[in-house]
């Protein structure tokens, strides 16, 4: 008999048909009585005092019900405990285009917008910044974007793990370069929206579009001064994330300031211009980074310094400025590496987390550094790599554990797939292919908010009629986790899916959990799901005992039956345990929780809380592209992608994972880039910034590789976010096989392509002048 | 987003047409297949008083042969452009350059007309009926006019139609034998708009000379131009690979203002449109060679 009947199923997800046939309710959807239209005011300035607010004339307007201020929220917030610098609206002084001023309630849309026109604010221009380079510059204090961070320097981490010295001086090829990635944002499908209801009983309850429902309930309590207990979030249908609803969003502040001052439901949702100001994407990241490695290409020695434009406010900026350094580990055997990190605050808005948060740049920039390194060692770029897996279970420099790693599996299986060998170096001018290698972490192991709490607890309660109900904080935002727990429950307990209804993140009702960021939930809420499974199993085990006559240690539960191992035939069908287990003590209710374990949460330095993960995914990648060499335009036909996720609980949504992680990448890697001009944003609609269609989208297989991870669930990893790094620089190899030149400059556009192709005709033109060999040289 | 209040007319005749657009002069916009107006009307960007929709003037949705010209009604759109039977066999550059304007729903509801008036420095149409030294006619309360081509684009979103005229039909020729067109576009793939687009028709003479060749670019420069240094390089001149590429690098005149934008700098574009201009020459040598033979 086959070890699963539910786990490793292409099941398909249990919101699928709500989402397909439009039936399932996103934020937006939802409407309730004497419901209110707030719209927000945001600034004409990237930077500026504000002299004077006066909203008399829109409180006037027939239709407002309520006009919000910084003074009616005065407390500031923000994700890290360090970094509370935001308030929902600005008092003294606006700090990008498009930061929050004030908000309105109105009876319609257009009254709100009519009304926006009608608050008064006077602004006193300050000189803005928008270079993160620029911006670290600034000495007058008089003009830092915040008073208390010296040259716009939010935080500033300096690393050295390993003797760097004695490994650049082991080192028989050294090569160094700099790197750049331009701005790019998550674009998820569905634009923000939040809708606050003022309770009769004074209580709010607040549906939203979010990845972190008790981060909301948490900031809201602080900010509208009620005990969390009186604030309800409901976290409704979500139509993407990717990092750009983990944190809290001033509209989801705003909706609950007007509704509270109102004493009305209050509705907000972003236009697609507002979500791209509200962003909290991938930084700007100019990189340094140097490595060395032997003759044999063994690597000895790793130098790094990233520069991130972090926009205006903290957010999660130290975090990913963090992932950047530590997660340079835990891929290849690093001996020694020194990492100096900076997050600068310039007068755009605030960057954030995004998928593969802080490791994607930095990983495009090491993974083409390992093309040249192979290419000046005269190895094959996959060779080179083979040469500095490490060997798990194991600790990296930094301090890091690693105790499964499919890496070498992920690598050969690209390679036969892809046909690697047959055509790397050997395709025809204008086509080429390219391979690298990416990470990720399966959820932080330190919570954001340091506390010795389980980092999720779910519950289960079974019906008379034996139905069965999950209670589970964790945040279902497209990626597929309600139907993960679902289908762990199900397998414990012996039944079909169908059996379960699962309540997700609604913090009246589910027991905490983080929130969907840093692809923690399959295996946190996974193995609560787990462990709240095997705990009310046991409690049938129990009742089952009993009325067989039997340990509760032979007991199995399998097809909705649970029966001793070695007597198959003497079951008792799901139902009739759930009635012995109900008689004997008239309610079933179980409950898991999960923190990551003590060992896995890495080292003391500072710094040491971001990277530390219980497991860590892998991904390896094989592009093919063609490049037209007389336009620079370049297409990518085919990514071959295999992933390690530990064990795949659902093939099915793996495969979607994947394949969304690569399309993300492949964006990013050739088109999409937030363009700025003195802090506006030229593109901010999906027309200008491009995120690729299926016309454009290549052709992507992609390999699940399994290795079972000690403490997964079931033996899983993440799968969500690990295979967006490789793509970026596998593309980049592969256009320099193509066309022999190196783009290290994020996105690789056609005109960086053409420029880089005329400046090697120029200087193969002007080398073989100098060598006299061209017919009309030697004059 | 939702467009600012206006007033809506939909009138059934061109008649109609005209004196509402007198009535309502400058405060009125006219709206064909709406691609162009009203994006810029939710965007805000364009707020007209009033909207008069030439939609449901059927009379002037036409292709059809007139005194050796083909002569095309203004609210045709790009799709019967590309289907008919007439354009594709005796004037093929425009059914060409039809195919590559925007995407399915864009070229089922997007007219000639509309697009020609609206003199997009992106848009397709322009470098066609440049090359095609086409008729534009304009139709007011006093009559009609009749433009050449080569006159019509004044500036960017800037035509010779005067206020009070209404764009009705646009006249191409019945392209002589020898002759082969071809229209090539580097495309901004989310808007399907030209970054260069360059339509070329060329016809071979005896000895196998350019007898006439004719080149319009688009995209490169606020409007739509003649590339008449590439025409020139060309004409009396045995057709050969060399000769185009040659003849090619001429595309952009030293006195054009380049465009650069998020999609293109001016550098690239300038260097595409000799790319591009080449790719077409080759396509209508091609054609024309093999209608020769």
């Amino acid at each position: 008999m086959a070890e699963f009947s539910i786990i490793g199923k292409p099941l398909p997800m249990t919101d699928a048909r709500a989402k397909v046939t439009g039936l399932g309710k996103y934020a937006d959807d939802l409407v309730v009585p004497g419901m209110l239209f707030g719209k927000i005011l945001h600034s004409p300035y990237p930077h500026a005092h504000i002299r004077r607010i006066d909203t008399t004339r829109a409180e006037a307007l027939p239709g407002v019900k309520a006009v919000a201020t910084g003074r009616d929220a005065p407390h500031p917030y923000g994700i890290l405990p360090i970094g509370h610098d935001e308030r929902v609206f600005q008092t003294d002084k606006v700090r990008y285009i498009g930061d929050n001023v004030a908000a309105v309630a109105a009876t319609s849309l257009e009254v709100a917008e009519q009304a926006l026109a009608l608050i008064d604010v006077e602004y006193e221009p300050l000189p803005a910044v928008f270079d993160p380079l620029a911006a670290m510059q600034v000495e007058n204090p008089e003009h830092w974007i915040h008073s208390n961070k010296p040259r716009n320097i939010e935080k500033e981490y300096h690393h050295v793990f390993g003797d760097v010295e004695q490994g650049f001086a082991e080192a028989e090829i050294i090569h160094a370069e700099r790197f750049y990635a331009g701005e790019v944002t998550h674009a998820a499908m569905e634009p923000h929206a939040t809708l606050a209801v003022w309770e009769p009983d004074g209580r709010l309850t607040v549906y939203s579009s979010t990845q972190v429902p008790y981060y909301l309930q948490r900031t809201l309590s602080n900010v509208c001064e009620m005990p969390m207990s009186h604030i309800r979030v409901v976290k409704p249908l979500v139509g993407g994330g990717f990092g750009g609803k983990s944190e809290v969003i001033p509209l989801e502040v705003a909706a609950a300031v007007l509704a509270k001052k109102a004493r009305r439901p209050v509705k907000i949702t972003y236009t697609r211009e507002e979500v791209f100001y509200a962003h909290r994407g991938r930084p700007i990241s100019y990189m340094d980074l140097k490595v060395g490695i032997t003759r044999e290409g063994r690597i000895t020695a790793v130098e790094a310094r990233m520069v991130q434009d972090g926009g205006a406010y903290c957010g999660y900026g130290p975090v990913t400025v963090l992932y950047s350094g530590n997660l340079l580990h835990a891929i290849y055997d690093i001996p020694a590496a020194r990492y100096d990190g900076y997050r600068v605050l310039t007068n755009k808005p605030a960057c954030g987390a995004m998928r593969g948060h802080g490791t994607v740049n930095m990983r495009f920039a090491f993974e083409c550094l390992l093309d040249v390194l192979a290419e000046k060692a005269g190895l094959d770029p996959v060779e080179l790599r083979r040469r500095n897996l490490l060997r798990a279970p194991c600790i990296t420099a930094n301090q890091l554990r690693v105790t499964s790693y499919g890496l070498p599996e992920c690598i050969e299986r690209v390679v036969e797939r892809s046909g690697w060998t047959a055509k790397r170096g050997k395709l025809p001018f204008g086509r080429g292919i390219g391979m690298a290698c990416s990470h990720y972490v399966s959820g932080a192991a330190n919570p954001i908010i340091r506390s010795n709490m389980p980092h999720t607890t779910v519950h289960i309660k079974v019906d008379r009629d034996a139905g069965i109900t999950v209670y589970t904080g964790a945040s279902e935002i497209g990626q597929g986790s309600d139907t993960i727990q679902v289908q762990i429950v199900a397998e414990v307990l012996g039944v079909r899916p169908e059996r379960i209804r699962l309540v997700a993140a609604d913090t009246e009702l589910t027991p905490v959990d983080l929130g969907s960021y840093s692809s923690r939930v399959t295996f946190m809420a996974g193995n609560a799901c787990l462990e709240a499974a095997r705990n009310l199993r046991a409690q049938l085990f129990d009742a089952v005992a009993k009325k067989l006559d039997c340990g509760p240690e032979v007991l199995e539960a399998r097809d909705e039956r649970i029966f001793p191992r070695h007597d198959r035939e003497r079951a008792l069908s799901f139902e009739e345990a759930v009635a012995a287990a109900l008689e004997a003590q008239g309610a079933l209710v179980a409950k898991g929780t999960y923190a990551p374990p003590e060992e896995a949460r890495g080292g003391t330095f500072k710094g040491a809380g971001v990277g530390p993960s219980p497991a860590y995914s892998y991904s390896a990648q094989t592009a093919e592209v063609s490049v037209d060499p007389e336009t620079g335009q370049l297409t990518v036909h085919r990514i071959v992608v295999a992933h390690d996720c530990g064990r795949a609980l659902n093939p099915l949504t793996v495969e979607g994972q994947v394949e969304g992680s690569v399309y993300m990448g492949f964006g990013q890697a050739v088109q999409e880039e937030m363009i700025w001009r003195n802090g506006r944003l030229m593109n901010p609609s999906l027309l200008e910034y491009r995120i690729p269609t299926t016309l454009e989208t290549p052709l992507i297989e992609s390999i699940i590789v399994e290795s079972h991870d000690p403490e997964g669930p079931f033996g899983a990893k993440e799968a969500g976010e690990g295979s967006l790094a490789a793509t970026l620089p596998a593309i980049a190899s592969a256009v320099y096989d193509a066309v022999g030149v190196r783009i290290h400059s994020l996105p690789i556009t056609p005109e960086k392509i053409l420029a880089a192709l005329q400046e090697k005709r120029r200087q193969a033109a002007s080398q073989t002048r100098n060598s006299g060999t061209h017919p009309g040289g030697g004059s | 987003m939702i467009p600012a209040a206006f007033e809506y007319h939909a009138p059934k005749s061109l008649e109609e047409a005209l004196r509402l657009l007198n009535r309502h002069g400058s405060e009125a916009k006219l709206l064909a297949g709406g691609h162009s107006l009203l994006p810029l009307m939710k965007l805000r960007l364009a707020a007209p008083r009033c909207v008069i929709d030439l939609g449901r003037i059927h009379a002037l949705r036409y292709i059809r042969e007139e005194n050796g010209r083909i002569a095309i009604g203004a609210l045709t759109t790009h799709t019967e452009v590309l289907e008919s039977p007439l354009l594709r066999t005796k004037c093929p550059l425009l059914p060409q350059t039809a195919w590559e304007i925007g995407d399915v729903q864009v070229r089922n509801r997007g007219t000639i007309g509309g697009s020609l008036a609206h003199a997009d420095p992106a848009a397709d149409y322009p470098a066609a009926v440049l090359a095609l030294d086409a008729e534009i006619v304009a139709a007011s309360a006093d009559g009609t006019r009749t433009l050449r081509a080569a006159e019509f684009f004044v500036d960017m979103l800037t035509t010779a139609l005067l206020p009070g005229e209404i764009l009705t039909e646009v006249r191409v020729p019945v392209l002589p034998p020898g002759t082969g067109t071809a229209y090539r576009k580097l495309h901004q793939p989310a808007s399907g708009f030209a970054i260069v687009g360059a339509a070329a028709r060329l016809t071979l003479g005896s000895g196998g000379k350019v007898e006439r060749v004719a080149v319009g670019l688009t995209g490169v420069a606020p409007k739509a131009y003649r590339a008449a240094a590439v025409e020139k390089a060309l004409t009396g001149k045995k057709a050969s690979e060399k000769l185009l590429a040659e003849a090619a690098r001429h595309a952009v005149p030293q006195d054009v203002e380049l465009l650069s934008d998020l999609h293109a700098s001016a550098e690239y574009r300038k260097a595409m449109a000799v790319v591009f201009t080449r790719r077409a020459l080759e396509d209508a040598l091609a054609r024309a060679q093999s209608k020769k033979r």
